[in-house]
């Protein structure tokens, strides 16, 4: 049951047709899993905390960096050394206290991601590697939940929506491993890519709209240009297949 | 008429910043040949050592993803090959 100071502050998305008190009171009792509290867990952790999910969990091991502030948006200078949960939880809380923020400062692996995702409704990739994409992938459909997954590089980015044993996973594609590198970026490529991610949560725990499900839409923000590219399932995927 | 070869911005560097360059070839991997015959230094990005795609490399057959055995699929006059890399920033 929606309070009055919820019906007030949810208002204006209320109103969208999609949404109504319904849907808002379905992202009340949501639990959503954050992997990152980065360029891609900022933007995605706020905008969550701001439509009124009711429980989120957000997980990092990583403590801010001066280097981190051109991008991500929820660590402010004075934040610099702290841990990047402990950053965000306390704007997060101050953003809607209405909101679970759950933090836990400590490295996503494949040992403890079981644990970690438990009992969530969606788990959202926001990580800044690709062997940690693939655990929470494989998590995710382990759990039999949706995976919203996004990555950033410079101007450019892509997001993608999986929905296990029905559309392509991360892993479908894979080939093999790729080097880690430091990458280049600019904030406002996982601003971009960050709300994609969001919209696609709301719309997942709403259960509205067309997901980016079997679709992998890139970004090229220097030219300001979306593509979409078609995508299947492997039969021989080794985290899906089975299912 | 030509196969039309798309590149990634991290490839432009190669073709002075061309976004598209028009290929001949039966199948993606020889569009992709004849495309570093053209611009030598973007071979290693492509191709890993063993003439194999790299690892990062992704290709997209008329918008539609070509995994896997991306080199081996046919084209035709008037196709569209996407070449993207994959992202892990975050």
């Amino acid at each position: 049951m929606l309070t009055g100071e919820e019906l007030d502050r949810y208002g204006r998305q209320i109103m969208i047709p999609q949404i109504g008190e319904k849907g808002q009171e379905k992202l009340k009792q949501a639990k959503v899993f954050i992997g990152g509290a980065g360029g891609l867990g900022s933007p995605l952790s706020i905008y969550l905390t701001a439509a009124g999910v009711g429980h989120i969990r957000l997980v990092d091991h990583d403590t801010v960096d001066l280097t981190n502030l051109n991008r991500q948006v929820a660590h402010w200078t004075a934040d610099v050394g702290r841990k990047k949960v402990e950053s965000a939880e306390e704007k997060l809380r101050k953003l809607n206290p209405n909101v679970t923020v759950e933090t836990l400062s400590v490295t996503i692996s494949e040992d403890n991601v079981s644990e970690l995702v438990a009992g969530f409704d969606v788990v959202v990739d926001a990580m800044d590697n690709l062997p940690t994409r693939y655990v929470l992938n494989k998590a995710a459909i382990d759990q039999r939940v949706p995976f919203v997954h996004g990555a950033v590089n410079g101007f450019q980015g892509r997001a993608m929506t999986v929905i296990p044993g029905k559309t392509a996973c991360l892993r479908c594609f894979y080939r093999g491993p790729v080097p880690q590198t430091k990458f280049p970026v600019i904030g406002v490529a996982p601003a971009v890519i960050a709300s994609i991610q969001a919209t696609e949560v709301i719309k997942v725990l709403v259960g509205i709209g067309d997901l980016l499900a079997n679709r992998l839409l890139t970004y090229d923000g220097l030219n300001l240009k979306f593509t979409e590219f078609k995508v299947q399932r492997n039969p021989e995927c080794e985290h899906c297949a089975r299912l | 008429m030509a196969v039309k070869i798309n590149l990634h911005l991290t490839l432009r560097q190669y073709t002075n910043d061309q976004e598209t360059v028009e290929v001949e070839g039966k199948t993606v991997g020889e569009c992709l040949k004849n495309l570093v015959k053209r611009y030598p230094a973007m071979e290693s990005s492509i191709f890993a050592k063993n003439g194999k795609l790299a690892n990062i490399v992704e290709i997209y057959l008329n918008l539609q993803s070509a995994y896997p055995n991306e080199l081996a699929r046919p084209v035709k006059d008037g196709d569209e090959i996407h070449v993207t890399m994959m992202l892990s920033g975050g």
